[in-house]
């Protein structure tokens, strides 16, 4: 950690350990730039991705109010999202949320329909964190820069499973994080092409073109320059392990343990997500017999979330409340061996057998099927 | 949830759950609380001996604590009596498992009123007091839902020739009867989301096609009726109506057929 000790320099001074700062903080800015098609000063370092969202919502919102107040998002956004645009909406804006279909996946043409004069920005994620429907963003940003219309994608989920290129897909605001690539929390990405018209959250002394003010958190870019330039190199092969774990999983799944389905899309989908769903059983429960078993998972229960909510995101693909409670996420990664796989296969089976058992939904005799 | 939020009691009663089951015969009575819908549903069930209970089962569909509740309240109250059984309550429980994490206090610690339930129900039939089952207007004239004439042909469909039409959609047909249960599963051949509403208890259909239907991918939602088909320009959710709950939620489709 070189860049909390010995290499202090604030990138902002004009001594000596300064310029190495700055030298350091451009070569990364660089890094991260290549990673997603874009030029080095359209990157603009936060302190993460929910950061990142704010300012692109909030920032170019408030900076293009005169051309309108129409913002567009999906149903299936990340809660930082959502949340960001309930507050749009308390200070004025108007906000269309786009339904998605039974796999959790847009329609341009819906899409297309909801656009009006007034409408300023569309903010449709690469891929669903939790289902892992992967979006048609080419698309989108095709239709949005005909239209002339701001395009944000939140690309946190989709960063390092999918090559993302900000020019090929024409994204005009991205947003990008560490941490989901193995690197440091605590920092992040937003990138701005250049021309956006973007206020700034944080206002201070200039930095990152006057979009965020604030000394760079050097270290943390440091780190997350080095998880991209890992990230680059592994991520072909690491994504055609991760998809043959991913088929295993849903496939065994699917036919070893009656009434289970799957949530998300069948093809287009991420290569680390497995989400699936039980019938007469409730996700938590799932959750806590697993991890007795060594393996850790998540749930779109509501009996698992700090508001006893069931996932937006599962409902929106049309699921009932009691089907949202009965989910089970997998998420593979760098450290997920075939081994584990097999795991989960050894001990689902009997936890969902032995829960369906307590349980006064399930009937033996409608497992006939 | 925190692992660490839970009690090693807690974790043990989820883990070797005493008292599962079902009961059946003289003297045995059941309560049931709770709603799949908001992720808790407990069958308690008691047989009554001498003013004891002698015997006590339960069944839970729900989380950990649910789960665990269930388990503990039925290890303390076997071989009380039901005046006493009676004053056993949420807090109670809670103090036996050493504690749950308080955001699980009230939605999944309702073994107590599980419980309490079983003994009014036994005390009623022994009064010979059984309440009749409600049977809701299955038969009633169907009323006109809000949203059904401005999205017809966009989403609402009163006639169904070409089922291919709904391929992979997700489809919400309303119980009208036989012509209409048939329909939908004819309609799984098509996609895989059928969701028939219906406001009956059970299927509402002969025992070949209940039991077709349960075999099917039809999913039913009992006790329920559509208020309102919502959408821009097309069908984007329904807001159901649970009667049982007195509950409203949207739930999200693409096509509404109402066979008239």
């Amino acid at each position: 950690m070189p860049y909390l000790k010995e290499r202090f320099g604030n990138p902002s001074s004009l001594h000596g350990e300064g310029d190495e700062a700055t030298k350091v903080l451009e070569e990364c800015r660089g890094t991260i730039a290549g990673f997603i098609n874009a030029e080095p000063d359209e990157i603009i370092f936060t302190s993460g991705a929910t950061e990142s969202n704010n300012t692109a919502l909030i920032g170019h919102a408030s900076r293009n109010k005169d051309k309108g107040d129409h913002i567009i998002i999906s149903e299936v956004e990340h809660i930082s999202i959502h949340n960001i645009v309930k507050y749009l909406e308390k200070n004025g804006f108007k906000v269309s949320r786009l339904p998605v279909d039974q796999y959790g996946k847009i329609n341009v043409q819906k899409l297309a329909s909801r656009i009006t004069p007034q409408t300023v920005l569309i903010s449709i994620g690469y891929a669903s964190n939790e289902i892992g429907t992967i979006q048609p963003i080419a698309e989108v940003g095709a239709l949005a820069r005909e239209k002339g219309i701001a395009f944000h994608s939140d690309a946190v989920a989709a960063e390092g499973l999918i090559p993302l290129d900000v020019k090929r897909d024409q994204v005009d605001l991205l947003t990008l994080s560490s941490n989901d690539i193995y690197g440091p929390k605590g920092i992040g990405v937003l990138y701005v092409r250049k021309g956006m018209k973007v206020n700034p959250l944080i206002i201070g002394g200039g930095q990152e073109r006057g979009l965020r003010s604030g000394t760079e958190n050097v270290a943390g870019i440091v780190g997350m320059s080095k998880a991209v330039e890992i990230m680059r190199t592994e991520m072909t092969e690491e994504v055609k392990r991760l998809a043959g774990y991913r088929d295993k999983l849903i496939k065994n799944i699917l036919a070893r343990i009656p009434k289970s389905h799957l949530n998300g899309h069948p093809t287009e989908r991420l290569a680390n997500n497995a989400h699936v769903r039980f019938e007469a059983i409730e996700g938590e429960s799932l959750i806590l017999a697993l991890r007795d078993e060594g393996v850790s998972a998540a749930t779109g229960s509501a009996c698992s979330s700090k508001t006893l909510e069931p996932s937006h995101t599962l409902i929106s693909t049309g699921l009932l409340h009691e089907e949202a409670h009965g989910s089970l996420e997998f998420t593979l990664g760098r450290f997920t061996t075939e081994a584990d796989v097999d795991r989960v296969m050894e001990v689902l089976p009997p936890i969902v057998e032995r829960l369906r058992r307590l349980s006064p939904l399930y009937k033996a005799e409608e497992v006939t099927t | 949830m925190k692992s660490t939020q839970y009690s090693e009691k807690v974790l043990d009663h989820f883990r070797n759950p005493r008292n599962v089951g079902t009961l059946e015969g003289e003297n045995v009575a059941w309560g049931e609380v709770g709603n799949p819908v908001c992720g808790d549903l407990m069958k308690m069930y008691i047989k009554v001996d001498n003013e004891k209970i002698a015997d006590i089962k339960f069944q839970t569909f729900g989380c950990g604590s649910a789960i665990a509740t269930s388990s503990m309240i039925t290890e303390m109250v076997k071989g009380k009596t039901l005046d006493e059984a009676l004053k056993v309550n949420r807090q109670d429980v809670a103090d036996a498992l050493e504690g749950l994490p308080p955001i699980k206090m009230h939605c999944s610690n309702l073994a107590a009123d599980a419980l309490h339930e079983a003994i009014k129900n036994y005390r009623n039939q022994t009064k010979g007091k059984v309440p009749l089952p409600v049977v809701r207007g299955a038969k009633a004239p169907a009323k006109e839902i809000i949203g059904e004439k401005e999205f017809l042909k966009k989403g609402v469909y009163y006639t169904v020739d070409d089922l291919s039409l709904f391929k992979d959609k997700r489809v919400m047909m309303l119980d009208r009867g036989k012509k209409s249960l048939e329909i939908a599963l004819e309609l799984t051949k098509h996609t895989g989301r059928v969701i028939v509403v219906t406001p009956s208890k059970t299927i509402p259909a002969d025992a070949e096609l209940a039991t077709k239907l349960r075999q099917s991918d039809v999913k039913v939602i009992y006790e329920s009726e559509p208020l309102e088909i919502r959408g821009s320009e097309e069908v984007e959710k329904v807001l159901v109506h649970d009667l049982n709950e007195d509950e409203e939620y949207e739930l999200f489709v693409d096509a509404v057929i109402i066979v008239k």
